[in-house]
């Protein structure tokens, strides 16, 4: 029961940007990658969700290949937030939200009860409840993100994959995501798989991490198995030394 | 929802006025007299001057304000419509050259097969490997192509007898002028169907609303979606210029006039008000063209072009300035 990537090689026309890489990554479980800017996080997010098709190599959810599924069924499944989704003009937080029940919705279907309890629970899962009927570009950066993984969440699927949720956001709205999708991952079995910057809160959230530097992947395990000053130095280049964090105990990266 | 009832309030009394006004003005008792009596004055306005006129108008204009509306929000730019774009000049060209070289098939057909043709030529040249294309270059192109196909129409009326020329030189402006029930049957039927299509596949142009990556997750098969769109919104463009000519401008402006006046936030509420829009944008152009200069009959195409061409100033220096084109 897992999302496997199977000697998976990704490029762009001439370029190859991740190299036959093999990745299990377990259901209910918090993942993060990381690794340098340009290194390949977000083409992996993609060929995970079946947004690129692989050069070489294959994807499976549960066994099977994902580009053998149809789309709809994958999307009950499958959900991703990529990292700049469009928003309508002028649309509502509840009309967003609604959105995302597009799979399980046939065509011409009426808007049904399900439909409904869907986007209660996900508007209530994110504290947006009350501000459903107010315009999504009235919200703030914090708010406006909770909102687009309310839409995800209302796909009701058991795999989700972010790239980059907590870019744009402020410390504090920061852990308001994680924590929001951490809770949501205890509550629920959620698979959570996201791509994240910030090296301590990714130690704090995941029970796997996948660390990519410039010539693919450098180590994936846990927190404390993968954040060492040498696998830092080989992906980021970047001088450290690990502490544990006093709060978490997870390990915490204090640059020199 | 108020401004939706305002809309079709204004389009209804846009249609009366129309009947009403014109070379020779009736009144509401006369109209009426030749509604219930089917004789009198009233009847003839009706049936043969006035009415296949107004209703050919409603047509056409909803055709091509629902055309422009599913064009902007497939590529999400105000700009992009099927008159800007080159389409509707495509398929005007395919109704001249056809008429020229003798082609005896159905107008619509005519004019699909050519406004079809525009938009693959726009696409195949704006086409990048691996990159979406930016809108600005979109535009030009399909501007380009807009341009060779009305230079290519104007050579092929040189092709065609003086009499029918000057007629096609008139339709090619985007005229309402002549139209009998046999052209009210086309838009409206054609109209019809096509619209059902059209909202038949609103679940997905509301999914590609949210960008191709997000409606790819929610189990949109992209690419077939915006083909069928996009064919949709060809065919609607193309069932417009078949009766009335390439009007300009309208399917440009419906959508974004429409949305102003009706504040409509979902798909369907917009798609319906662009809709509403087109009509009354082509029925007012139509009248202020033909009663506006006593004794003289302007095109249609004169009066949507006047109201257009600044519009399409405006918005543009508006896009540039904030930097989205
Ligand atoms: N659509 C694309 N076409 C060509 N090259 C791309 C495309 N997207 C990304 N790349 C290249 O692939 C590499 C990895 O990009 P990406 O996965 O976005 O990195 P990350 O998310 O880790 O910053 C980069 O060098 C980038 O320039
Ligand atoms: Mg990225």
């Amino acid at each position: 029961m897992s999302l496997r990537a199977e000697a998976l090689t990704l490029g762009y026309r001439d370029r190859r940007v991740i190299d036959a890489l093999d990745l299990d990554l377990p259901r209910g479980g918090m993942t993060t990658i990381l690794g340098p800017n340009g290194c390949g996080k977000s083409t992996l997010l993609r060929a995970l969700a079946r947004l690129i098709a692989p050069r070489s190599g294959q994807v499976t959810l549960d066994g099977r290949n994902i580009h053998a599924l149809p789309s709809r069924a994958l999307a009950r499944e499958m959900a991703i937030l990529p990292q700049s989704p469009l928003a309508p003009d002028g649309i509502t937080v509840g009309d967003l939200v609604k959105r995302g029940r597009t799979p399980w919705r046939g065509f011409l279907a009426p808007w049904n009860d399900r439909d409904a309890a869907a986007c209660t629970e996900a508007l209530a899962a994110v504290a947006l409840l009350d501000l459903a009927d107010r315009p999504l570009d009235e919200l703030s950066g914090g708010q406006r993100q909770r909102a687009w993984i309310a839409l995800v969440l209302a796909q009701q699927a058991q795999v989700l994959l972010l790239d980059e949720p907590t870019t744009f956001l402020d410390l504090v709205h920061q852990m308001d995501v994680l924590t929001l999708l951490r809770q949501r991952n205890r509550d629920t079995g959620l698979t959570v798989i996201s791509v994240l910057h910030d090296l301590n809160l990714a130690a704090r959230f995941s029970d796997t991490l996948v660390l990519l530097g410039p010539d693919g992947l450098v180590a994936t395990g846990n927190p404390q198995e993968v954040l060492t000053p040498d696998r830092l130095m080989t992906a980021f280049g970047l001088r450290a030394q690990i502490a544990a964090d006093p709060v978490a105990g997870s390990p915490m990266v204090i640059p020199l | 929802m108020r401004g939706g009832v305002i809309l079709t309030a204004l389009l209804f009394a846009a249609v009366l006025v129309a009947v009403l006004i014109g070379q020779v003005d009736i009144g509401m008792a006369e109209l009426w007299q030749g509604l219930i009596t089917g004789e009198g004055p009233g009847a003839l306005i009706l049936d043969t001057i006035r009415g296949p006129r107004v209703a050919t108008a409603v047509g056409a204009g909803a055709v091509l304000g629902l055309s422009g509306v599913i064009f902007q929000t497939l590529l999400r730019n105000p700009l992009a419509a099927p008159d800007i774009m080159g389409f509707t000049s495509g398929a005007g060209l395919a109704v001249v050259a056809a008429t020229a070289l003798g082609v005896a098939l159905p107008m619509p057909l005519i004019a699909a097969c050519g406004g079809l043709a525009a938009a693959v030529l726009v696409a195949l040249l704006s086409w990048r490997r691996d990159a979406a294309t930016p809108p600005l270059m979109l535009i030009l192109v399909g501007l380009g192509v807009g341009f060779a196909a009305s230079a290519l129409t104007t050579f092929s009326m040189t092709l065609l007898p003086s009499e029918v020329a000057a007629d096609a030189q008139r339709w090619m402006t985007g005229s309402l002028a002549a139209r009998d029930w046999r052209h009210v049957a086309q838009v409206w039927g054609l109209g019809l169907i096509l619209g059902l299509v059209t909202f038949g596949q609103l679940q997905a142009l509301t999914a590609l609303e949210l960008g191709s990556d997000l409606a790819a997750g929610l189990g949109l098969n992209v690419e077939r979606a915006r083909w069928g769109l996009a064919g949709t919104g060809v065919l609607l463009a193309a069932v417009g210029v078949a009766v009335a000519g390439p009007i300009p401008f309208v399917a440009l402006m419906a959508g974004p006039f429409s949305a102003r006046l009706t504040g409509a936030r979902t798909l369907g509420g917009r798609l319906a008000g662009a809709i509403a829009a087109g009509a009354l944008i082509t029925v007012l152009a139509d009248l202020v063209a033909r009663a506006a200069l006593s004794g003289i009959q302007l095109p249609v195409g004169v009066m949507t072009g006047l109201i257009g061409a600044p519009y399409l100033l405006w918005r543009l220096s508006r896009e540039m300035e904030r930097g989205e084109l």
